[in-house]
């Protein structure tokens, strides 16, 4: 994967890895949020403060990104992040495509 | 040195031809016949077209489908192969016999692939839909959903969130069977005009749209009418639209 580097968009570029990285982890803890709500685990009070502290990170991750100018570059992270993701699980349930593409590179 | 022969299509007939200077990079386009096949070819070398100038590329694409959209006007049947086949010359023989000799191994298959393609175009078929929209009329006809909207309009700030990230996962749930039931209805619908269905990838489409079917088709030349009365019927319903394309000398079906 070719990566063009300058200082400029060096710092840019790893602003954006780093808090697509963050909204990645902060989806994680709502999956175990809601996870934790489904169970019945959590008090209302508990919930009401849990909803607030995620809620109040959802804010200041769009903040970060309209500050930085990086909503742009942190959705490119993702969606090519998504298609790694698809492109590997695409060949565990077709293994016929592996094959086809070590062949081509003449493995 | 032209040591190799650049592959457009296969066509079947007694009568060679040359087509002229069409073909990638100006060459010219002409045929090499075993018994009653041809390819249709330019000289090349025995080495793959490779740029990174995009525009070069899709220039070489065009090219490409040109030369084998002017055979299949003129023969009414090709096997069009894919963009960079190229046929080398083996040791001690040259070019030329190592296509004929390409033609020979294959020739009960590519005549029998020809007789299949007769008179026969493909189309593409696109589905996509707005997930907005979709997603508005799951939620009026879902009464757990829309129960959930609207207890969250009473709830303090915190347990609103909880509340609506709930409300959000359903709604996924809810999409992505919807998604897999339209999938499904409209697979059956389409099959049921065509002669041979091919499932494609899905692509990533515009913004505010999602490519929820792509499918190949393969039907007789002249019969795409009721094929696009179904997808006139599909692109009627609210959130959804069809891209319909062709037809075009049937590369998926080769």
């Amino acid at each position: 994967m070719p990566i063009n580097i300058d200082e400029d968009n060096l710092k840019h570029g790893v602003l954006g890895l780093v808090i697509a990285l963050v909204e990645i982890i902060k989806d994680a803890i709502n999956l175990q949020a809601m996870k934790r709500m489904e169970g019945g685990s959590l008090s209302e009070a508990e919930m009401e403060r849990l909803g607030e502290a995620l809620m109040d990170l959802d804010i200041a991750i769009d903040e970060i990104k309209k500050e930085q100018g990086v909503t742009e570059s942190v959705k490119s992270v993702r969606d090519g992040l998504d298609s790694i993701v698809d492109d590997v699980l695409d060949k565990m349930i077709n293994p016929d495509r592996w094959r086809k593409e070590a062949e081509e590179k003449g493995l | 040195m032209a040591e190799a022969r650049y592959l457009y299509c296969i066509a079947g007939g007694q009568e060679g031809l040359t087509l002229g200077n069409i073909g990638i990079e100006g060459n010219n386009v002409y045929s090499i016949a075993y018994k009653d096949l041809f390819a249709i070819v330019h000289n090349c070398p025995a080495e793959p077209y490779k740029s990174e100038d995009k525009e070069k590329v899709k220039l070489w694409l065009a090219t490409h489908a040109h030369v084998v959209d002017t055979v299949w006007e003129s023969f009414g049947t090709v096997l069009p192969l894919g963009f960079d086949t190229i046929i080398k010359g083996e040791e001690g023989i040259s070019p030329d016999q190592s296509m004929k000799l390409w033609l020979m191994n294959d020739y009960d298959n590519l005549k029998r692939k020809l007789a299949k393609l007769d008179g026969k175009a493909e189309f593409g078929v696109q589905i996509l839909w707005d997930p907005k929209i979709i997603s508005e009329n799951l939620v009026e006809m879902n009464p757990e959903i829309k129960k959930l909207g609207e207890e969250i309009k009473s709830k303090s700030k915190g347990l609103a969130y909880m509340y609506k990230q709930k409300l959000e996962n359903l709604l996924k749930k809810e999409l992505e069977k919807e998604a897999e039931n339209n999938f499904n209805n409209f697979y059956a619908q389409i099959k049921a005009c065509v002669e041979e269905i091919k499932v494609e990838k899905t692509k990533k489409s515009e913004e505010n749209k999602q490519m929820l079917i792509n499918l190949s088709c393969l039907l007789i030349k002249g019969t795409s009418r009721i094929l696009g009365e179904e997808l006139e019927k599909i692109n009627n319903i609210k959130g959804f639209s069809v891209r319909f394309t062709g037809p075009w000398p049937p590369y998926s079906f080769v």
